[in-house]
């Protein structure tokens, strides 16, 4: 690639569950700005309870409160698509609006301040173009700076040095300052703990989204709980449908 | 009044039937309102198949294997087999209705569209007061049962428990729907699937003793001791054991790619539910010949388990029997919330019945409208009668649910574009109709004339409240 500039715009799918009153922190909505967004207004219910009858009483609030946090991304300069969803399962419509608008990224939301610091936490085999792109637009014209960390347990077969390697050089591709990015890895039984025990130094986390393994079927999907521990919001990459194709051989490895 | 609402599709109170979702805005995932707003379907085959068995199993295998043996011999089998026809002959035209109109609400709103506000005022009202009386039924069986299980182990209680533990249980399943975040639902799955495991591994031993593989072989009796006949009035009396199926429907709103799981749960659930049936009574009449099953009565089921497992299988088969009823009783409270919705929605009752709170996200008006009548009737009792002016209710429904099947049929408005359609529907939906309205002659005068009440009553206050509604062909 000769031109350093992004190979597809990011878009990120913001689900905010709007009736619970959960709003977007405003440094939030600017550091978001530079990507296109899709805000994902959404109210789970109990099974017992048609969404039908919900959405009679309470589809204008929802949406008035989806309507605010787009205003919110218009003054910053960003003009949203915006979604209002009613559901019993909040995981299946977040997937099928992903789907839907092809999201780069879905934000898992967490209170945060200025936006200073990134973790990039890779764990595992990820769509290096697509977190570049990503990572790379939000950041692209500030001062933040960037860790990228390589984080997987030891004879895992997975080359965390080799994959932090390559997030580093995609991203200084795509224009970014070597100056602004540090790499680091290191070793972990416990990948997700450690991520989370990290999240206190960083503003926002970036990471891959989890694969379908029977652990995250029984103790919850590893992203979702990265966002419960962590102190900061959590941006998880989606791989695109053509990932696999062009993956590398040595994440290839990894993934099968 | 007529001067004052003529022609403004209004009720009394000044509110109009309101539109969720458009005719053309259901897909297999969601429907989408007018406003753009997305409504998610998340209830798969397995939590459709639950709704249809949950709510139909029980009567067929815990109340009426004594009773129809007496009256049919063997033969009785082939009178739960007549009964899954007659049912399936519904399920097929509600099926159809369903994959065209995939909205909560179920036979009502297919008869309020197809045949207009009045006939769906009375089958919307007199269905929320026909599900109120069955799950008062249910529970006052739940009861029944809860106290033979603590007699079986041995905790001697009088029948003086029935109907405290019934309303005991009654509050805590209303409860759990009213303040509970999303295991209702789940629990039904569980019961369900707790319940059928149970009868399955009773129904296969009981199957392979009959027919000789373990213990002696029994003497085979005469299929038909009574003849033919006796078949058919049997047929008549227990069909009251597939009354539910039609529930799937009532969540159609809420069910992922209706076009192909509404059909599926609907024929499913009671093609499972007959050949559980009639596998129960080739069981029960191999173990102990009809003669001796009747005079066991109601409990016949038990005395079965109690040959084959001792007391084991008889706690056994009494557990299964609380199950069917919980789950019975907790699928009617449901339905019956969502029944409520569906004529409030359409103005039928004030809009104040469809209200829910944000803090539980369920609707307390209408789980209440559920649950308190229900917990009056327990404690009132009658609840024998009441049953069967359910069941005449639920078969008033049943036939115009083929009736309007027919009305769409010949009009076929531009939007009725049914992913499934019932082949040759009139050889179908006639003898539905038919079958439907002509069981209700075979059922106690006293329950014809409250049934009929009912309806009269529902059409009254139609004409009070709502004349000025109309809902024919509006989607």
């Amino acid at each position: 690639m000769v031109d350093p500039s992004i190979r597809e715009p990011p878009r990120v799918l913001v689900p905010v569950q709007v009736l619970e009153g959960q709003t977007l922190p405003e440094t939030l909505v600017d550091f978001l700005a530079p990507a296109e967004v899709v805000v994902l207004g959404y109210h789970v219910l109990p099974e017992q309870t048609p969404t039908e009858q919900a959405s009679l009483q309470f589809e204008e609030r929802a949406k008035a409160a989806v309507d605010d946090i787009a205003h919110a991304f218009h003054e910053a300069g960003r003009d949203v698509e915006t979604r209002v969803a009613f559901t019993h399962d909040r995981d299946q419509t977040v997937e099928r609006v992903a789907a839907d608008v092809d999201a780069t990224a879905i934000l898992l939301p967490n209170p945060v301040g200025d936006v200073e610091r990134l973790l990039v936490a890779v764990r595992g085999a990820i769509d290096t173009d697509r977190l570049a792109d990503l990572v790379a637009t939000l950041v692209g014209e500030g001062t933040q700076r960037v860790t990228a960390w390589g984080v997987a347990p030891g004879g895992s077969g997975f080359d965390a040095t080799a994959a932090v390697e390559r997030v580093v050089e995609k991203l200084r591709d795509r224009g970014l300052a070597a100056g602004r990015i540090t790499a680091e890895t290191a070793e972990s039984a416990r990948p997700v703990a450690d991520i989370v025990d990290r999240t206190d130094e960083f503003d926002v986390v970036v990471m891959g989204e989890s694969e379908g393994t029977l652990w995250s079927v029984l103790f919850g999907d590893e992203t979702d709980r990265v966002a419960e521990g962590a102190v900061a919001p959590v941006l998880v990459v989606r791989r695109s449908p053509d990932f696999e194709a062009e993956a590398d051989p040595e994440s290839e490895s990894t993934s099968g | 009044m007529g001067t004052e609402h003529g022609g403004t599709n209004v009720n009394r109170r000044g509110e109009a039937p309101q539109t969720v979702v458009g005719p053309d805005a259901t897909a297999d995932e969601t429907s989408v309102t007018e406003e753009g707003t997305e409504l998610e379907r998340t209830i798969g085959l397995t939590g459709g198949l639950a709704i249809g068995v949950g709510t139909m199993i029980g009567a067929g295998i815990f109340v009426f294997p004594g009773l129809a043996a007496g009256r049919a011999g063997p033969a009785a089998a082939g009178s739960f087999a007549i009964g899954a026809v007659v049912a399936l002959l519904v399920a097929l035209p509600a099926s159809e209705l369903a994959t065209a109109m995939p909205k909560s609400g179920g036979g009502y709103y297919y008869i309020s569209r197809a045949l207009g506000a009045l006939p769906g005022a009375v089958v919307g009202i007199s269905i929320w007061l026909g599900l109120v009386f069955a799950t008062a039924f249910y529970l006052v069986g739940f009861g029944n049962y809860a106290a033979a299980v603590l007699a079986e182990s041995g905790v001697p209680v009088g029948g003086s428990v029935v109907v405290p533990l019934a309303l005991l249980f009654g509050v805590l399943l209303t409860g759990l729907n009213l303040f509970g975040t999303e295991n209702a639902a789940k629990l039904q799955n569980y019961v369900v699937g707790l319940l059928l495991a149970i009868l399955v591994v009773f129904l296969g031993y009981g199957g392979l003793d009959a027919i000789g593989v373990l213990g002696t072989s029994s003497t085979p009796e005469r299929f038909m001791p009574f003849g033919p006949l006796p078949m058919f009035t049997t047929a008549a009396l227990v069909f009251t054991s597939y009354l539910g199926f039609a529930q799937v429907a009532t969540v159609a709103g809420d069910i992922k790619r209706p076009g192909r799981n509404l059909p599926l749960a609907m024929i499913g659930s009671v093609l499972a539910v007959g050949t559980l049936y009639v596998a129960t009574i080739f069981v029960a009449t191999s173990a102990f010949g009809s003669a001796a099953l009747s005079g066991f009565g109601e409990t016949a089921i038990v005395e079965v388990a109690r040959a084959f497992g001792g007391r084991v299988g008889a706690v056994a088969i009494l557990l299964a029997g609380l199950l069917a009823t919980i789950s019975s009783a907790n699928a009617s409270i449901l339905s019956t919330s969502r029944a409520v919705f569906a004529v409030s929605k359409d103005a039928l009752l004030p809009k104040t019945a469809s209200r829910m709170n944000l803090k539980y996200g369920t609707p307390h008006v209408a789980l209440t409208m559920a649950g308190g009548p229900t917990l009056v009737l327990v404690a009132l009792g009658e609840v024998e009668v009441l049953a069967e002016v359910a069941s005449f209710l639920h078969l008033v429904m049943y036939g115009l649910i083929c009736v309007a099947l027919l009305a769409m049929r010949r009009d076929e408005p531009e939007w009725y574009d049914p992913d499934f359609r019932v082949p040759l529907y009139p050889l179908v939906a006639i003898p539905g109709a038919l079958a439907s309205f002509g069981l209700i002659a075979f059922m106690q005068p006293l329950s014809q004339v409250v049934g009929v009440a009912i309806m009269l009553a529902t059409a009254g206050w139609y004409k009070y409240y709502a004349s000025d509604v109309s809902l024919k062909g509006v989607l």
